[in-house]
Parts: structure tokens; C-alpha cells; sequence
């Protein structure tokens, strides 16, 4: 069979062709509204899907299974802390902020407050938590890339960038969305067609669940493959079990007090609210993304189990085996659906990956080129910029991001996608998750609270992140949200309480958020 | 207004003492209590469900890893399934409840003063 007639190779290019094809017909951005909020005309169908899109990344689609096939139930845990943010999103800023109807996560600072110096702080945490974010996906698709069509790292992350800055660049909001919402779907088609097959052959929930419980002993066929040349050892009942990751009570909690708040902080999620027509579609988008992301969740962990469940066999494909060792816990998906399903599967589960990739990396290029474009440069540098220039400038934006998250890409070569992610929820969660929160139901937050509050919080996360060994053995968290959330909301909490300037519009701005005008789609 | 995008030029915008503040109107402020009531509540139950997890996890163990289907345990069933469902349920309620509240003002406004409807 010709190279390009193979199935990887294919469906890749389908995708490829699929997401020119979308990006050509949406090229046209004539308004600054077009280019960053897709002209507030994508319905809840389509923005739900998008947002599922831009939720459900390569830490989704590669990494919870991965994690569930490495740390058995903490993997699990995992996914159940990133299913709980969206929903808790959907309840407290959804609508609000539609009603809000700015173009940036900056723009509500800056204008709650009357304040640049607020958007200026809003403009670097965006920064921060979106290079967290890409950081881990550039990392996936050089992997997919590497392993399954022989490129080197390198040359991975450099083929994505890319293919993100033509995307994103030509396209705009709408071009994103609509690739973004094609692309959901593309992902939850690979992992329906994993779970029929699995359960298909015979490989039910419970009964693998049993079998990997009991297993304890050495693996048999994986000699040739480990490095010491022996089979590798596996207990079964530490796996099935907690504390293979979160070694005590309070690591556990604080990896749920971070993930499940961090969603709200999200600066791509949120700005796709900004894109519906209402506050009921925002609404509805949400409730959406939130039955899709659910699915996900289930099916991810369930892949995982039937990943391990394959290997420990050890009567997979040695290609299969070969690739669950020596490919990392990120690789298990695209593994364990060619041990399912063959070539085909192989081939959709790898352009669901990209799918996946290109989904969330174009939704974190949106979000950091309207604070580069919209935030900074039309803000403090051209302050009577044209529509067009400041297209334009949304355009020479995604240039220059292409360029940093590809250097961002190429450090994190050997790191877990799971585990990164986590940790830009970890950020998210402890400075725009309580500035949103209270921005939107407190009126007595104040400009330099809410400074503060996202100064605080960047810095302590960043700290307790990057310097953990630093620190006191009771505070070295893996995701260290039990400390650094409630420090975001009392920063924001204590500093608004002593400073007591509010703005004299305030009561204005919650009429605005809060008011039934432009509610119904 | 609401809804659209405007341009704001950086006036200086006046501040004052949060005590000065006036109360908001009655219309935002019954709205805002209602959403935040509703809110709260599901987000409590949510949260009591949640954290009762892990906390069961490490305090009661014996119960949460013994087997309740084939090799499944409760801890993997609450976890990896039934916490799926519960994030699109709350949500649901949640939706549900602001359009049913929606509805309800749409049809007080619609009203005629005296209360009586025609047809």
C-alpha cells in the first residue's frame, strides 16, 4: 500500500484539507467583532460543541486515559476534578458574562474597574495560564507525530505552530469555532467506535476491573522491551486503589479544590461566551459542553482501564506493546486502538489527537491574541486604531504566539499532558477564578483588590509550582490549590475590605451583568 | 445596551466609599438573589458529593474499595461514572430552573395590572 493510502496518513490528511477548506470558506473578517468573537452569531449548538472543543483537549483525549493506564483509580480521580468545572462555569459566570458581552477576559477588569492598569494584570495572567496550557498540547502532537509518522520533536512542534497560525490567523473566531465544533465530534466519534470495540470484544467495565485487581506478579512478553531486560512487575490492587499519585488525604484535596475551580479561570473557555447571541444561549452552550464533556470523561477512563487491562495480557500486537512502553502514558489511546480496531481505528483515533490539539491550541491563540492585539497593543500603544488595524493586529498576534508557545513546546519535552494541564487549572483557578466570582456577585470588590488578588495568586501558584522542594515538607503539593486558591480569594477578599474605594457606576455594571435585557436567543 | 460591546475611553472614573454606596435597584437586586440562591444550593449538594469522595477514600476505605459489580468498586463507580452524570444533572437543574424563572417573569409582564388574563 502507497505511504499516503495508509490509514493515518489519510484521515490526517481529510482533517488537514477539512480545516483549510473551513478556514478559506470563513476568511472574510471584516470587524474586530468578527475576527474576535465570531460576530456573536454561533447558537448554543454550535458554541456547546465548540466550547466541549476547546475544553476537551489533548489532556482529554491522550492524557486522562493515559493517566487511569498509569495510576489506575488517582488517574480516574483525575478526570472526575476536570469533569467538575464546567458545570460549576455554567452556574455562577455563564450568563453574566454574556450579558457582559466584551471581546477579552480583560475587557471585564478593565471595564468593571475604569481601569488599564487592570487590564494590564488581566493581560499577563492570560499569558501565563495559556502558555501553561499550550505548552503540554504542542507536547502531544510532536508525540503523535514522532511515533506515528516517524517526525522528529522537533519538527512536531514546529508543524503545529503552523498549522495553528494559518488557522487561527486566516480564520479568525469563526473559522475556530466552526473547526473547533467539527473537530469535537471527529474526537467523539474515535472514542465511540473505542468503546464499541472494547465492549464488542468481550472487554466489559467490571470484569477487567476484576482481572487487573488480581493480577500481581511480572508481565509476560515485555522482557525484550524494558531496559534491564526483565518483565516488568505489577500489583493490582495498588493500582485499583488510591495513593499511587496523591500519597495522602490533603494532596487529594487539594488537587480537587484546583481542578474544579480552575475551569472558571480559564480565559478560553470564558471568552467563548462572549460569542453567543444571548445569556440563555450562553446558557444552553454550557449545559451542552457539559453533557459532552461528561461523555468524555466516562469513555476516557474506561479506555484507560482497557488499555491496562490489554497490556497486561501481554497478547497484544508487539508493536502495541512496544508503544505502550516506550510511548509513555500519553500514548495509550492511539495504542490501544490499534490493538481494538487495526489500522482504521489507529488512523481516526490519530486524527481525533490533532483534532484535539488544534481544538484547544486555537482557542488559547484566540484568548492570548485579543490580550496582545485587543488589550495591549489597541489599549496603551495605538489608542485610535481602525477595525482593520486592529484585525490586523490580531493577525500579526498569532505570529508572534506561534513563535513562544513553540519555544514553550520544545522545554516540556518529557513531561505527563495530564499533569501540566492540571497545573494551568491550578493557576486559572487561584486568580481569574475569584475575580470573576466576585467581580460578578460582590460589589465591594475593588480595583486594587482585584490586582492583588491576580498578583497574589500568579505569583504564590507560580511559586508553590515551580519551587515546590523550596518548601516546607506539609506545603510540596503536586497540585497545590488547597493553599493557593484561598489565597487568590482572600487577597481579592482583604485588600477590597481596607481599600473600600469602589467605582460609582458599580451599580450600573450589575444591572448590565445581571439584568433580563438580551436574554432570549 | 447590555449585551453589546462599547468602547470605553479612560475617563478617570470617580470612586467612593463602599458605605456611600446605593442600594441596588429592586429589579437587579431580586434577580441577583434569586440566581445566587439557586446557584448556591446546587453548588452545596454538588460540593457535599464531591468532597465526600475523597474523603471516604482515606477514612473509610474498607467500604469504598470493596467490591460492588464484577471488579468495580464504589470508589470507581462514584468516581469514574456516577460523577460524570452528576456534573450534566446539576447542570441541568440549574438551566432548567433559570428558563422556568424566565418564563415566569415573561408571563408576570404580560399581565394585566389587575392580575386577570384575557382568553
Amino acid at each position: 500500500m502507497s505511504t499516503f493510502l495508509e490509514p493515518k496518513f489519510l484521515l490526517t490528511l481529510i482533517l488537514m484539507g477539512t480545516i483549510v477548506y473551513i478556514t478559506y470558506l470563513t476568511k472574510r473578517n471584516a470587524t474586530a467583532s468578527d475576527y474576535f468573537v465570531g460576530g456573536r452569531s454561533f447558537g448554543w449548538f454550535t458554541n456547546g460543541s465548540a466550547i466541549g472543543g476547546d475544553y476537551l483537549s489533548a489532556a482529554t483525549f491522550l492524557g486522562i486515559a493515559g493517566l487511569t493506564y498509569q495510576l489506575g483509580y488517582d488517574g480516574a480521580y483525575y478526570a472526575f476534578c476536570f469533569s467538575i468545572g464546567l458545570t460549576l462555569l455554567a452556574i455562577f459566570v455563564a450568563g453574566p458574562l454574556r450579558r457582559f458581552g466584551a471581546y477579552t477576559v480583560a475587557d471585564f477588569l478593565a471595564y468593571r474597574f475604569h481601569s488599564k492598569r487592570a487590564r494590564l494584570a488581566a493581560v499577563a495572567v492570560v499569558l501565563a495560564i495559556s502558555g501553561f496550557y499550550a505548552a503540554p498540547q504542542l507536547l502531544g502532537a510532536a508525540q503523535i507525530l514522532s511515533m506515528f509518522f516517524g517526525t522528529s520533536y522537533e519538527f512536531g512542534i514546529i508543524f503545529t505552530c503552523s498549522v495553528m497560525i494559518f488557522y487561527v490567523g486566516i480564520g479568525g473566531m469563526k473559522g475556530t469555532t466552526l473547526n473547533q465544533a467539527l473537530e469535537l465530534w471527529i474526537r467523539l466519534g474515535a472514542f465511540l467506535l473505542m468503546v464499541g470495540a472494547a465492549i464488542w470484544g468481550g472487554l466489559h467495565y467490571q470484569d477487567i476491573l476484576a482481572s487487573i485487581n488480581e493480577f500481581k506478579g511480572t508481565i509476560t512478553g515485555t522482557a525484550s522491551l524494558t531496559a534491564d531486560g526483565k518483565d516488568i512487575p505489577f500489583d493490582g490492587s495498588v493500582w485499583t486503589g488510591t495513593g499511587n499519585y496523591f500519597p495522602s488525604f490533603w494532596q487529594t484535596m487539594s488537587m480537587t479544590i484546583g481542578l474544579s475551580l480552575g475551569t472558571i479561570g480559564l480565559p478560553h473557555i470564558l471568552l467563548r461566551f462572549y460569542t453567543n447571541p444571548s445569556a440563555k444561549a450562553a446558557r444552553r452552550s454550557a449545559l451542552m459542553a457539559i453533557g459532552i464533556a461528561s461523555v468524555f470523561f466516562l469513555f476516557a477512563v474506561y479506555l484507560g482501564v482497557v488499555g491496562r487491562s490489554i497490556f497486561l495480557t501481554g497478547e497484544a500486537d508487539p508493536a502495541v506493546m512496544k508503544d505502550l512502553i516506550t510511548g509513555g502514558n500519553n500514548m495509550v489511546v492511539p495504542s490501544t486502538a490499534q490493538a481494538l480496531g487495526g489500522e482504521w481505528l489507529l488512523g481516526l483515533v490519530i486524527a481525533g489527537a490533532f483534532a484535539a490539539v488544534f481544538s484547544n491550541l486555537s482557542g488559547l491563540f484566540i484568548a492570548s491574541s485579543g490580550a496582545l492585539a485587543h488589550d495591549l497593543y489597541a489599549t496603551f500603544f495605538r489608542k485610535n486604531i481602525t477595525e482593520k488595524e486592529r484585525v490586523i493586529a490580531g493577525k500579526v498576534s498569532i505570529i508572534v504566539l506561534g513563535v513562544l508557545y513553540g519555544a514553550l513546546g520544545l522545554m516540556v519535552k518529557e513531561a505527563s499532558i495530564g499533569h501540566l494541564v492540571a497545573l494551568a487549572f491550578t493557576v486559572a483557578a487561584s486568580t481569574f477564578t475569584p475575580i470573576f466570582i466576585l467581580g460578578i456577585w460582590w460589589r465591594g470588590m475593588t480595583e486594587k483588590g482585584a490586582i492583588a488578588g491576580l498578583v497574589i495568586g500568579l505569583v504564590t501558584s507560580m511559586y508553590m509550582i515551580f519551587f515546590k522542594t523550596t518548601l516546607p515538607e506539609f506545603l510540596q503539593f503536586n497540585v497545590p490549590g488547597i493553599i493557593t486558591v484561598p489565597v487568590g480569594f482572600l487577597s481579592v477578599y482583604i485588600v477590597s475590605k481596607l481599600d473600600r474605594r469602589v467605582p460609582s457606576d458599580v451599580n450600573e455594571f450589575m444591572k448590565q451583568v445581571h439584568s433580563k435585557e438580551s436574554e432570549a436567543a | 445596551m447590555a449585551g453589546e460591546y462599547r468602547e470605553y475611553n479612560y475617563v478617570a472614573a470617580d470612586t467612593i466609599d463602599v458605605s456611600e454606596l446605593e442600594p441596588l435597584d429592586p429589579e437587579t437586586k431580586k434577580i441577583m438573589k434569586s440566581e445566587f440562591s439557586t446557584g448556591i444550593k446546587l453548588t452545596l449538594f454538588y460540593y457535599v458529593f464531591i468532597l465526600s469522595i475523597p474523603i471516604l477514600n482515606w477514612y473509610a476505605a474498607e467500604f469504598m474499595f470493596s467490591r460492588m459489580w464484577g471488579g468495580m468498586t464504589y470508589s470507581w463507580f462514584f468516581t469514574s461514572i456516577v460523577a460524570m452524570a452528576m456534573a450534566f444533572v446539576i447542570a441541568l437543574i440549574h438551566t432548567t430552573l433559570y428558563e422556568k424563572r424566565l418564563k415566569n417573569e415573561a408571563e408576570k409582564s404580560s399581565t394585566p395590572a389587575d392580575g386577570r388574563r384575557i382568553g
